[in-house]
């Protein structure tokens, strides 16, 4: 191991040796209270702000699509306003992929990946912090509309309403003249950057921070999932970052990209959006897939069937993922070859796609199958993937599909695949990975109870939908007359959907009880197979007291089958680490903050540029255009200062009793 | 090796009759049946012409091969979730069984299968994908064609082989809204066009949809197999009122359709003491059937009219009962006073406009506001009275009746209901 170090160059010595560094601020080494928190550079704390944050968004998300299904409960119904349902009904997609899932699915790279792999945080920690206080900002900036509702004088002209995909030309100024859209454009762009970051944070973590004998087919699935998904987003985010540009150009530059009348192709922004928006569908559903396959094995005591085909097909995945974005463009007027070859490409990915059912299937065969709740929402994620993925082959059939396409079939598919699948994955995850990292268990009865009360409203809601759409029923529609035979699935589909929202609010109130009154558990409450399980719940500031080594592919399993050899290879790690003056820890920096909230100002008034400053009805400035570079230079100074304040960093010594000790006299 | 804590069932006899209760409770108060019908009025299962029938009879392919899959995969999952729980706690806790990680030949031979069922779907796709394209070589020489024009919130179609005389002498296509008449029996190739954003042009009985993209030139081609009413709708989001962007075709046998045609290429009808004397010429343009028709719980078409809709459009294409000449006359003067004739065209009539629906037929219309309501004289008067109820942000109201004044909105004129009576007897006169 001594040589191991050596190689890596890692001493722990040599970082207090190089520094040079000026800080504006003294560095926050504060370990608890807010500004522990604003400040952490520690992977399990950012990981806990993005999923408290996502769960937040994805509670919004769903009083959201509650007051739609209200609205739609019974016909010609008037208790929303045409224009408050777009907003409603933008802001539920929106929010639900970019502020709920999304995230969601972050917080457990965050939480997850570096303990999957051996490390003690992710590669660049406080480049982490960054993405995540961009997301917030992000998230600022898609919501701040609804401000308008209460407040008249923010006229932002509500919140978003052109659709979470934002067709144009319906987005340009002459069809949406108000901020909401300006707003959209600079929320999805911000959120963007903030996934692209994170994704080279994670992609660099998986490949260079891996544990010694972590070969790349060694490492979870999970993980696996993780690094594909992170290649998607750096991939993908581009085209719609790009697309973004141009309508941001359109509104405000006088640009004729999709602008009708200057000769602009509204087409171009369809290809655009769905060369990313396609690739974003496995972007949702590869980390759901890669905890389902960590949470199969555990519960039905056997390995993963299949691991290299389980491995290999979510690579294919991301593959294919990237050539069959056209298949939500097929009543675009294609023509016929075009048409052809998209709808050929989309029946090709559903082959990898069963690959992935077969072999979790394989996993469960011969084993004992364990009835957790964790592995309730997993095998109810098989149940239900394959319902929505079967739909997903009906809509490949190109000419069917011109009769679902953008009807409440559609809808029906895809909340198969991202409520059912998705967020049933996600539940299951929360729940499975929730001791690790509170240290208290989430009771059975209450978990069990509310999976029934999810699965029942779930299917309630949206399995009538594919009866709707199939009778014509179109989408983003406000209301609908009452002699179209649409009256009864609706009604039934508001039931079911006031039901699914009584099933989420008893999972998360449950998880809050769990918190402060769950009961205490060990390293490893489920007998479970990856490496976290071999730290305490909840985990240590640096994970783990020696690096591990990892011998086989379900590494921890590998682990407890053969303690003493571990425990005499841990042994000599530590001796080792202590050696080289200890286990080097990151410090803490304010500029990821101060970077975002220099951002957020920026973006804040970039969004509203030809607009005046008025203050107390009095115009200030002439435009936001001052303001917006005062945001984005105190975004620059702060990534200056951020470089030059150098990564710090202090050690932790364990003693024999495994009491640990900070030092942090050798620098500073 | 660490144990996990077995659990006994966790739920009771009693929570599981309450939740049966409630499972009850809630199916009993929707008519269950009608959850799953597709007997609507927009079904995609009945199809009343060749694109559909052939786009419905694809979507069965897909749901035979896909209903045979989940059946397959569903047992196979079911009896092992069956077959291999453990049922007790050292059941949980017996040896772990062997450490098995895939069998090369099982994945293999499943993805195969799965090729195989794939290429099931494919064939037919791949024909269906050519011919709901375009019409038919061999039926081309049939086709006929007509422009469809997406507007907020509305439909323009236009006949580009029907020319009618202007009253300056020039000629046009005949331009009608909201209702498309075609005859059956005809391939109709239908040119999508749009004048703002991205629509989506809808006749689920007939065709599947086909977006109008702006600078693009689209098209569709339906045929209806019979005579008959068929519903459609925008189906792109296209702004505040997409969800009431409805409009109407209407399938006539050629003789009447010829007839049909006939009276629309007609300047509009001027209705005078002298005319409405003359009871002969009032049936002689239109012979159709006479229907009674009665207001009903949906905006759109009554019980009646939708019981039998193509009856009752026809009698729609009657001259009212009862018409009052000096009220009609009223109203072809307040048509003019109230700027309508800046929008509307009313051929022959003083309306020039061409951003609204050309109107010089709009009383024979069965519905008005694109689909939204049935053209009763109360609905009428009702839409005049306040389009912004109806059809949130339409441009009638924003730049008709309110007129922008800086940031804001302010009224251009207003109307009393009187006014409204005479304008709904004019715009119900031209028939």
């Amino acid at each position: 191991m001594a040589e191991v170090i050596a190689q890596s160059g890692f001493t722990g010595k040599q970082t207090a040796q190089r520094a040079t560094t000026f800080a504006l601020f003294p560095r926050p080494t504060a370990k608890t209270g807010l500004v522990s928190w604003l400040t952490t550079v520690d992977h399990k704390k950012i990981g806990m702000l993005y999923g408290g944050f996502a769960i937040l968004f994805f509670l919004i998300g769903g009083i959201e699509a509650l007051m739609i299904r209200t609205q739609l409960m019974v016909p010609n119904n008037r208790f929303i306003s045409a224009q408050l349902y777009s907003e409603l009904f933008t802001m539920h997609g929106t929010t639900m992929i970019f502020l709920a899932v999304m995230p969601l699915n972050a917080a457990f790279f965050n939480l997850l990946i570096p303990i999957q792999v051996g490390a003690r945080d992710v590669a660049f920690p406080r480049l982490n912090s960054f993405s995540l206080w961009v997301w917030v900002v992000g998230a600022i900036l898609l919501n701040v509309g609804w401000i308008s509702h209460f407040v008249p004088s923010w006229n932002f002209g509500g919140a978003p309403d052109v659709g979470w995909f934002g067709y144009a030309p319906l987005t340009s100024k002459s069809f949406t003249p108000d901020l909401s859209t300006d707003f959209w454009v600079l929320g999805i762009q911000v959120l963007g950057i903030s996934s692209i970051v994170a994704s080279l944070n994670f992609i660099v973590t998986i490949i260079n921070l891996r544990a010694p004998g972590l070969t790349m087919m060694r490492l979870p699935v999970f993980t696996w999932m993780a690094l594909v998904t992170s290649f998607l987003l750096v991939l993908a985010l581009p085209a719609i970052a790009i697309a973004l540009v141009m309508v941001m150009f359109d509104r405000n530059f006088g640009t004729n990209f999709f602008e009708v009348s200057g000769g602009g192709q509204p087409i171009l922004w369809q290809h655009l959006f769905w060369v990313f928006g396609h690739p974003e569908v496995y972007i949702l559903i590869l980390p759901p897939m890669g905890y389902v396959s960590e949470i199969l094995p555990t519960f039905a005591r056997k390995p993963l069937f299949g691991y290299p085909i389980v491995v290999f097909s979510g690579v294919a995945i991301g593959f294919i993922g990237f050539g069959v974005w056209s298949h939500h463009m097929f009543t675009t007027g294609l023509g016929t070859v075009a048409t052809a070859a998209f709808a050929l490409a989309t029946m090709a990915i559903a082959v990898p796609t069963g690959v992935k059912v077969f072999n979790w299937i394989g996993t469960l065969w011969g084993g004992r199958i364990v009835t957790r709740v964790p592995m309730m929402f997993a095998l109810g994620f098989i149940w239900m993937f394959m319902m929505g993925g079967l739909s997903g082959i009906m809509h490949s059939a190109a000419p069917a599909d011109a009769q679902q396409q953008d009807s409440y079939f559609v809808i029906a598919h895809f909340h198969y695949v991202l409520i059912g699948g998705a967020t049933f994955a996600l539940l299951a995850a929360i729940h499975f990975w929730f001791p690790k990292f509170f240290g208290r268990m989430v009771p059975e009865f209450w978990g069990k109870l509310s999976f029934w009360i999810i699965f029942v409203g779930f299917n309630a809601t949206f399995f009538p939908m594919h009866f709707l759409g199939l009778n014509g029923m179109p989408r983003r529609t406000w209301t609908y007359d009452s002699n179209m035979g649409w009256n009864e699935g609706n009604l039934f589909a508001t039931y079911g959907a006031y039901l699914l929202g009584l099933g989420m609010f008893t999972y998360f109130a449950v998880l809050v009880w769990s918190y402060f009154k769950g009961e205490k558990c060990g390293n490893d409450p489920w007998d479970a197979r990856t490496l976290e399980w071999s730290i305490p719940s909840p985990p240590p500031e640096h994970n783990f007291a020696a690096i591990p080594t990892v011998h086989a592919r379900d590494a921890w399993w590998y682990e407890k089958t053969h303690k003493e050899e571990i425990a005499q290879e841990k042994a000599a790690h530590i001796k080792a680490e202590e050696s080289h003056g200890g286990i080097h820890m990151p410090d803490q920096s304010w500029y990821p903050l101060f970077a975002a909230i220099g951002l957020l100002v920026g973006a804040y008034n970039l969004a509203q540029l030809h607009y005046p400053v008025t203050m107390f009805g009095q115009q200030v400035l002439a435009s936001h255009l001052p303001l917006a570079i005062t945001g984005l230079g105190l975004m620059v100074a702060a990534c200056y200062l951020w470089a030059l304040e150098g990564p710090g960093g202090y050690h932790l010594h364990i003693d024999a009793e495994g009491k640990v000790t900070e030092s942090r006299d050798d620098h500073h | 090796m660490t144990r996990i804590r077995f659990d006994h069932r966790p739920f009771s006899r009693a929570t599981r009759a309450l939740v049966a209760g409630l499972g009850l409770v809630l199916l009993s108060s929707c008519k269950l049946a009608d959850v799953f019908s597709l007997s609507g009025n927009q079904s995609t299962m009945l199809t009343a012409g060749p694109v559909a029938k052939a786009q419905w009879d694809l979507f069965m392919v897909t749901v035979y091969v896909c209903t045979f899959i989940f059946i397959v995969v569903g047992a196979i999952l079911a009896y092992a979730q069956i077959k291999f729980r453990a049922r007790s706690e050292s059941d949980e806790h017996a040896e772990p069984p062997p450490e098995a990680h895939g069998n090369p030949l099982v994945e293999i031979g499943l993805i195969a299968a799965s090729v195989a069922l794939l290429v099931i779907i494919a064939i037919p796709t791949l024909r269906d994908i050519w011919y709901t394209h375009d019409v038919p070589e061999d039926e081309k020489g049939n086709a006929m064609e007509v422009v469809a024009t997406g507007n907020q919130w509305w439909f323009k179609f236009e006949y580009p082989s029907e020319l009618v005389k202007l009253p300056n002498g020039g000629e046009a296509p005949l331009v009608t809204g909201n209702e498309l008449v075609v005859p059956a029996g005809i391939p109709v190739r239908v040119q999508l066009r749009t004048i703002d954003v991205i629509h989506s042009f809808w006749i689920p009985k007939l065709a599947g949809k086909v977006d109008m993209m702006p600078n693009r030139a689209n098209f569709l081609w339906f045929k209806a197999d019979k005579p008959g009413y068929f519903y459609g709708q925008c189906a792109e989001f296209c702004g505040e009122s997409h969800a009431i962007m409805r409009f109407r075709v209407i399938a006539l046998s050629p003789r009447d359709y010829a007839q049909w045609l006939e009276n629309q290429k007609a300047p509009a009808r001027t209705v005078t003491p002298a005319l409405l004397a003359d009871a002969v010429d009032r049936s002689a343009r239109v012979q159709f059937a006479a229907m009674k028709r009665n207001p009903g719980e949906a905006l759109s078409a009554s019980p009646a009219f939708d019981a039998d809709p193509l009856n009752a459009w026809r009698e729609m294409q009657h001259p009212d009962v009862g018409e009052n000449a000096q009220l009609i006359a009223t109203g072809r003067q307040l048509f003019a006073a109230k700027t309508c004739v800046s929008c509307h065209n009313i051929r022959g009539h003083e309306g020039v406009g061409i951003s609204g629906p050309d109107l010089t037929r709009v009383g024979a219309r069965s519905t008005i506001a694109a689909g939204v309501l049935e053209n009763t004289h109360e609905r009428m008067h009702a839409w005049i009275k306040n389009p912004n109820h109806f059809k949130p942000g339409n441009k009638m109201w924003f730049g008709g009746y309110n007129v922008k004044d800086g940031d804001n909105w302010k009224p251009n004129f207003t109307m009393n209901d009187q006014e409204i009576d005479a304008l709904v007897a004019y715009l119900h006169s031209l028939k």
